[in-house]
C-alpha cells in the first residue's frame, strides 16, 4: 500500500473540497486503504474508494450493515444508536417498512407535481439576487430553495423555514472541530445521545413534537401528517420515532441539494463551455444536473459495519470491521469514468455515479426531487441568460458533507443571448 | 415488439420504490401509489438493452428478466 499522507478523520483535509490526489492514490493502491486505530478517535476503518467496491457494499446490507454500529466513521454506544435511529440507520426489512411510508411521494412521476412550486421558488430567489446585483449565492439561492421545498412537503409553515435552516446548519457543524456549547437551544440531553452529537438535534426534535401536536389536531396534506397516521404492524410511530424521521427528512432534503446548488454556481463559472452548450440544447439539462451531482458529491461518505468474514477489493475483512464508502472518491474512479476530472454534461448514464449512493436499500430517497430542483434552477438561469462571477467559497468544516457555507457572487445577464420566455423543454 | 424484446418482473419484497425504472421506461414501470412498489404494466416486455440498463440502475436489485440466466425468483409467498 502506497503511503497516503492525508488524515481522513480531519475535517481540514476537506477544507478546499474533495482531496482528489489522495483519493486517486488510494484507488490505485491494491486493497482498501487503512486508517489506523488511534487513542483519540478509537478504532480505525477501511476506506472504499473504487466505484465497483462502493456498489458491492451498498447492495449487500446483510454483509455490510447500517444497523450494527454507526453510519459515521466514529463509534457510539449501543444506547445512543437506538436513541438516534431513523431509517437511514436500519437494515431491511425494518428499513423497508419505514421507507415505504414515504417513498411514494418521491417517485419520478410524483415529484413532477412539485415542478411549478419549485419553479416559483427559483424565480423568487433569482429575482432577489438579480435586483441586488450581488450577494451570497448560498444564503440567497442554494439554501432557501431546497429547504422551502422539503418544508412544504413536511408541512412546515413558511415562517419556520429559517429556524430549520439554522438547526440543520448546526447539525453539520456538529461533525466539525468547533461544536456548539452543550446547552445551546436549552438542550438538557447528553450530547452522545444526539445525532451528530449536536444540541441542535434536540431542538429539531422539540420542533417536530410541536408540529406533530398541531398536525394531530389539524391534519394537513403533507408527509408529516401521513407519517403520524401511518401504521406499521398495527402500531403508529412513537413521538421519538417521528422526531427522528422528521429530522432525517429535513436534514437530507436540505443540506444535500443546497450543496449541489452551491457547487452549481462554481461549476457555472468554471465550465462556461459546458453550461453554454446546455443553454442552447435543453435536452441536456438532465445530464448537466447529474454531472453537477457527481462532481460535487454533496455527501462525502457513509460507513457500514461488516457482519461476516468477506473479501472486498482485495482486502480480507472480519466481523466488526468498519468500511467507509467515499462516494467522493468513487465518483472520480478512472475505471468507471472517462477523464473523471473533466466536467461533461453528456456522460453516458451507465455506470451511474454514487452521489445518491451506490444502490441498494439506502439509495437516496430524494434523488428524483433533487434532480428536478437542479433542473428547474438551471433552466431558469438559462432562460434569463444569467452570468455569475464567483468569489472565494468557504467550505463547511466537515469530513462528512462537501458543503459550502458562503459563496459571494455578482450576477448579471449575458447581453449576447436574447432572453427567452419559453416553457422549459426536456 | 421485436425478437430482441424480453419480459421483466419485479420482486415486490425487495423493491424500495427508488423509481429508476419509472424514469428509464415509464411505459413499462410505474410506482403504485398504494403498494409503493414498481409494477410491470402490460406484458412487461421491452427491448433487451433497455431492460439491462433498468436492471443495472435499479438500486434494490428487484428487477430481473423472466427466464433469463440472471433471473432471481421472487422471495416470499
Amino acid at each position: 500500500m502506497s503511503p497516503v499522507e492525508v488524515d481522513l478523520r480531519d475535517a481540514r483535509t476537506f477544507d478546499r473540497g474533495i482531496p482528489h490526489e489522495a483519493f486517486a492514490r488510494m484507488r490505485a493502491a491494491s486493497g482498501l486503504h487503512r486508517t489506523p486505530d488511534d487513542l483519540r478517535h478509537g478504532r480505525g476503518f477501511w476506506s472504499v474508494t473504487r466505484l465497483a467496491d462502493v456498489v458491492e457494499v451498498s447492495r449487500d446490507p446483510g454483509t455490510y450493515s447500517s444497523e450494527v454500529g454507526h453510519i459515521q466513521m466514529y463509534d457510539i454506544d449501543e444506547d445512543c444508536l437506538s436513541a438516534r435511529a431513523s431509517m437511514i440507520d436500519l437494515d431491511p426489512p425494518v428499513h423497508t417498512r419505514l421507507r415505504r411510508l414515504v417513498s411514494s411521494a418521491f417517485t419520478p412521476r410524483h415529484v413532477q407535481g412539485y415542478r411549478s412550486a419549485i419553479r416559483r421558488r427559483v424565480r423568487r430567489q433569482l429575482d432577489r439576487i438579480e435586483v441586488a446585483g450581488d450577494g451570497d449565492w448560498v444564503t440567497e439561492v442554494a439554501a432557501p430553495i431546497p429547504i422551502g421545498v422539503i418544508c412544504d412537503l413536511m408541512g412546515v409553515p413558511e415562517q419556520d423555514h429559517d429556524h430549520l435552516v439554522e438547526l440543520s446548519d448546526h447539525l453539520v457543524a456538529g461533525t466539525s472541530s468547533e461544536p456548539l456549547p452543550p446547552d445551546a437551544y436549552g438542550n438538557t440531553t447528553e450530547l452522545r445521545l444526539l445525532p451528530f452529537n449536536s444540541p441542535a438535534a434536540s431542538a429539531m426534535s422539540a420542533y417536530a413534537d410541536r408540529l406533530a401536536g398541531r398536525l394531530r389536531d389539524e391534519p394537513g396534506d403533507d408527509l408529516s401528517t401521513q407519517l403520524l397516521h401511518a401504521e406499521i404492524d398495527g402500531e403508529r410511530l412513537s413521538p421519538a420515532e417521528f422526531a427522528n424521521f422528521f429530522r432525517l427528512m429535513i436534514f437530507a432534503g436540505n443540506e444535500t441539494t443546497r450543496s449541489a446548488m452551491a457547487h452549481l454556481a462554481l461549476h457555472h463559472a468554471a465550465f462556461p463551455a459546458a453550461f453554454g452548450r446546455v443553454a442552447g440544447d435543453r435536452t441536456l439539462l438532465g445530464g448537466l444536473a447529474e454531472e453537477i451531482v457527481r462532481y460535487s458529491s454533496p455527501i462525502l461518505y457513509f460507513r457500514r459495519t461488516v457482519t461476516r468474514h468477506v473479501e472486498l477489493g482485495g482486502t480480507p475483512l472480519a466481523p466488526g470491521d468498519k468500511v467507509v464508502m467515499w462516494y467522493a472518491a468513487a465518483n472520480f474512479d478512472e475505471r468507471a469514468f472517462d477523464a473523471p476530472l473533466e466536467f461533461r454534461p453528456d456522460r453516458p448514464t451507465t455506470p451511474t455515479h454514487s452521489a445518491f449512493g451506490g444502490g441498494g436499500a439506502h439509495f437516496c430517497l430524494g434523488a428524483s426531487l433533487a434532480r428536478l430542483e437542479l433542473v428547474e434552477l438551471l433552466d431558469e438561469m438559462f432562460d434569463r441568460g444569467l452570468r455569475l462571477t464567483v468569489g472565494e467559497p468557504s467550505y463547511v468544516d466537515s469530513n462528512f458533507v462537501n458543503g459550502i457555507e458562503h459563496l459571494p457572487v455578482r450576477v448579471d445577464r449575458d447581453r449576447r443571448r436574447p432572453t427567452t420566455t419559453n416553457e422549459s423543454t426536456r | 415488439m421485436s425478437a430482441d424484446d424480453v419480459a421483466v418482473r419485479v420482486d415486490t419484497e425487495v423493491c424500495i420504490a427508488g423509481g429508476q425504472c419509472e424514469l428509464l421506461a415509464p411505459d413499462i414501470f410505474e410506482i403504485d401509489d398504494d403498494e409503493v412498489v414498481a409494477v410491470v404494466r402490460g406484458d412487461g416486455r421491452l427491448p433487451r438493452n433497455v431492460a439491462l440498463e433498468v436492471i443495472d440502475r435499479c438500486p434494490s436489485g428487484a428487477i430481473s428478466i423472466v427466464g433469463g440466466s440472471d433471473h432471481i425468483p421472487a422471495s416470499g409467498p
